[in-house]
């Protein structure tokens, strides 16, 4: 047995406190009953002295006749069984004795006679007088407050510490055999409550990144180690599914970066197979630039996310005024829209609508956004950017809240007016399908279109970062052949100075 | 021999028609699944290159579509996913070659070249009919030992030649097999570049190799028919 293992501290714990209340329930048992007897044994001696005192005071016993067996016969028809009796004048001699006695006397302490000739009771155990103790009281009889004599009466103590013996084996005996038993015991119980841990062991060891499709058996019952079960299988699934991401995203990031690259080693290798003009050679060699310049882009983004993913990267937040910050980049954007003729324009109903946001992210993100509607929409359309207040509180305070249960903090109710961002075009639309799946990374409704434009497939995924790491949302609507919209919602930074610290 | 490659990419696709045209093969391209699979019903291709990852119909479809078609052409997958399960998956669903992104091109020409073999019974590397001696791999054309120069066309011409000798070849056979799809088969192009090839090779030379057959077309065979 493993003495570290789990079953074995079960087992040891349980057969440790079992053996503490035993030894204690002994060891009460043993000092009661041992405490009792003495007490019995005392109790009968005391009474058998005053008896005797009392009848040798009493003007009408017949107690002076005789050794003390026949007075005591005589005057209270009483025999007393394995007491020894001696009286003793006041200063210590032996008077009559018990027959029992025969020439034996018992013994008398120093102390007992002191005490005796106070009118004190002594009690006291001697082991001198034979093999067995005898236990012995002297008892002082007063007649008109004259200690005249003194009555000792004794008896052996062999019967109380028989069965004091009896007791103390038959403990010694049962609280080791208990003991044992119930390690056995405690050990079978350590052994069935944990089986199904070994199991859990045992798939867990076999699980690696390869076989994630493994679970744990589940039990029927419903215990601490079913529950244990199925947080391990959860764990599991949950570990699974970021695997997956991860290998679909290595797949897609290794596949985007080797269409550029087969493109450069392909157009190279064929120009250097013979001889060409020098227009040929440009050409090529601008076919080149632009496939680096994609690469650089994708390479880009992707670093950018991936340091997101480890949130490497902070935010330099501060007061924007969202309705100028949006005017302006819409002013430059106008230059992209131009060539194609789309008109961008903005509708707005309160002017001052503030965030709290990094101005760098915030460009990148609503240039994205306004990018990917002039590229999506056919010459001539049109791009709307729609800016309001929105007093829906923000997703995640409303998931911790959890309905009415816990109510919204003063400074979450406070934050719970948003800013809605709305850039909508007149482009092809997105099919219903493909709506949940634009903000993946690499993800592309039209592969060709989007290279085309020079896109890496990872804008929107960028966007949804950007919004996320400003704990606000971003949705999209769309219907294809109409047009799409995607709304943005961000917390509101609350204005003329007034910080969100107050509260 | 003719060739199409079905491949999204733009670029992609203009590099291969390129290098495939300056070997002098016939090369059509199609940008996606659906117009490749149209183009390998209607027209009589030599080769196909394919790529997987191709929109409106996924690669591995338009593979098992044109076996199902009892179409034997040799297909050559070039594709990124480079994975043993996509190998073993695209060669289970009948491709003849599997090539991965970003590729060599002299492989990739060394592959086209062995999967047109393939359907020859001799395969040997070298065509030869007579004296006369054709290499696909340096482009050296010989008839007895004496060098002779051709064109683009002329080459691609022979090579079908020899490729299907002692064969009566006819018109729209040799325009589908030697041009691309931009060929205007109301004109007399083919027997103008069949007079330019017979001048090449049999003049001067016995006996003669390219015959024509009244009303079909020409056999390419050292007896008399």
């Amino acid at each position: 047995m493993d003495f570290r293992s789990l079953r074995f501290k079960l087992t040891l714990w349980y057969v440790l406190i079992l053996g503490i209340l035993l030894i204690s329930f002994s060891s009460f048992l043993y000092l009661t009953l041992s405490r009792s007897l003495y007490r019995d044994v005392d109790h009968k001696l005391r009474s058998l002295a005053e008896l005797i005192a009392s009848e040798s005071t009493s003007p009408s016993s017949k107690f002076g006749f005789g050794n003390i067996d026949q007075a005591l016969e005589a005057s209270m028809n009483l025999k007393p069984i394995g007491k020894f009796i001696q009286v003793l004048d006041e200063s210590g001699r032996i008077g009559r004795t018990s027959e029992n006695l025969k020439s034996v006397q018992l013994p008398i302490s120093l102390n007992a006679l002191r005490n005796g000739s106070k009118g004190l009771i002594t009690y006291e155990t001697n082991h001198s007088l034979r093999n067995t103790p005898l236990r012995i009281i002297t008892y002082p009889v007063k007649e008109q407050n004259q200690v005249t004599k003194m009555i000792q009466v004794a008896s052996s103590l062999e019967d109380v510490e028989d069965a004091l013996n009896t007791l103390l084996i038959i403990l010694i005996v049962t609280v080791p055999s208990i003991l044992m038993i119930a390690s056995l015991g405690g050990q079978f119980l350590a052994n069935k409550a944990l089986k199904p841990v070994d199991r859990i062991t045992q798939t867990a060891r076999m699980i690696t990144s390869q076989n994630l499709n493994q679970r744990i058996q589940t039990l029927k019952v419903k215990d601490e180690i079913s529950r244990l079960i199925d947080t391990f299988n959860e764990m599991i699934s949950r570990l699974d599914q970021s695997f997956r991401q991860i290998k679909q995203f290595t797949t897609d990031a290794s596949h985007e970066l080797k269409t550029p690259l087969t493109i450069l080693k392909g157009e190279v290798e064929v120009a250097l197979r013979k001889k060409r003009p020098l227009h040929e050679y440009e050409q090529i060699l601008e076919s080149n630039l632009e496939e680096i310049d994609r690469m650089s882009k994708i390479v880009e983004d992707l670093l950018l996310l991936s340091k997101a993913d480890i949130g490497e990267i902070r935010l330099n937040r501060e007061d924007i005024h969202l309705t100028r910050f949006i005017r302006g980049l819409t002013e430059q954007m106008k230059i992209l829209a131009q060539p194609k003729n789309i008109r961008i324009e903005i509708s707005n109903h309160q002017d001052e609508i503030h965030v709290f946001g990094d101005t760098l992210r915030m460009r990148e993100l609503f240039i994205n956004l306004i990018e990917n509607g002039i590229k999506y929409t056919e010459a001539g359309g049109s791009i709307l950017i729609t800016l309001t207040k929105e007093t829906d509180p923000p997703p995640e305070a409303l998931r911790r809240a959890g309905g009415s249960l816990n109510p919204l903090t003063p400074k979450e109710r406070k934050a719970a007016t948003f800013a809605k961002i709305i850039v909508e075009d007149t482009g092809i639309g997105i099919a219903k399908e493909d709506q949940e799946k634009i903000f993946n990374r690499f993800f592309r409704v039209d592969k060709a279109r989007s290279r085309e434009q020079g896109g890496s497939g990872l804008g929107l995924s960028i966007c949804k970062w950007i919004v996320e790491a400003h704990q606000g949302e971003i949705t999209v609507q769309s219907e294809p052949g109409k047009g799409s919209s995607f709304i943005v919602k961000l917390p509101l930074y609350s204005q003329q100075g007034e910080s969100l610290d107050n509260y | 021999m003719r060739i199409l490659v079905i491949e999204d990419e733009i670029k992609v696709a203009n590099f291969i028609k390129k290098g495939l045209e300056e070997e002098h093969y016939a090369v059509d391209t199609a940008l996606d699944g659906e117009s490749g699979l149209y183009m390998s019903e209607v027209n009589d291709y030599d080769l196909i290159v394919l790529d997987l990852m191709i929109p409106k119909i996924p690669g591995l479809d338009v593979l098992r579509r044109i076996r199902s078609n009892k179409n034997k052409v040799p297909i050559l997958v070039v594709t990124a996913k480079h994975s043993a399960e996509d190998i073993v998956k695209g060669l289970d669903s009948g491709c003849d070659d599997y090539l991965t992104k970003p590729f060599e091109f002299k492989v990739f020409l060394a592959r086209v070249r062995a999967l047109l073999r393939r359907e020859r019974v001799d395969a040997e590397p070298i065509l030869k009919l007579a004296d006369l001696i054709l290499s696909p791999v340096t482009h050296r054309v010989t008839r007895g030992g004496k060098e002779i120069e051709l064109t683009s066309k002329e080459y691609g011409l022979l090579e079908y030649f020899m490729r299907n000798p002692n064969k009566v070849l006819t018109r729209t056979m040799i325009s589908e097999h030697v041009w691309d799809y931009h060929f205007d088969s109301m004109t007399n192009v083919v027997d103008v570049y069949v007079n330019y090839l017979r001048k090449k090779i049999d003049k001067g030379f016995e006996p003669k190799l390219i015959h024509t057959i009244r009303g079909v077309g020409y056999i390419l065979s050292p007896d008399r028919p």
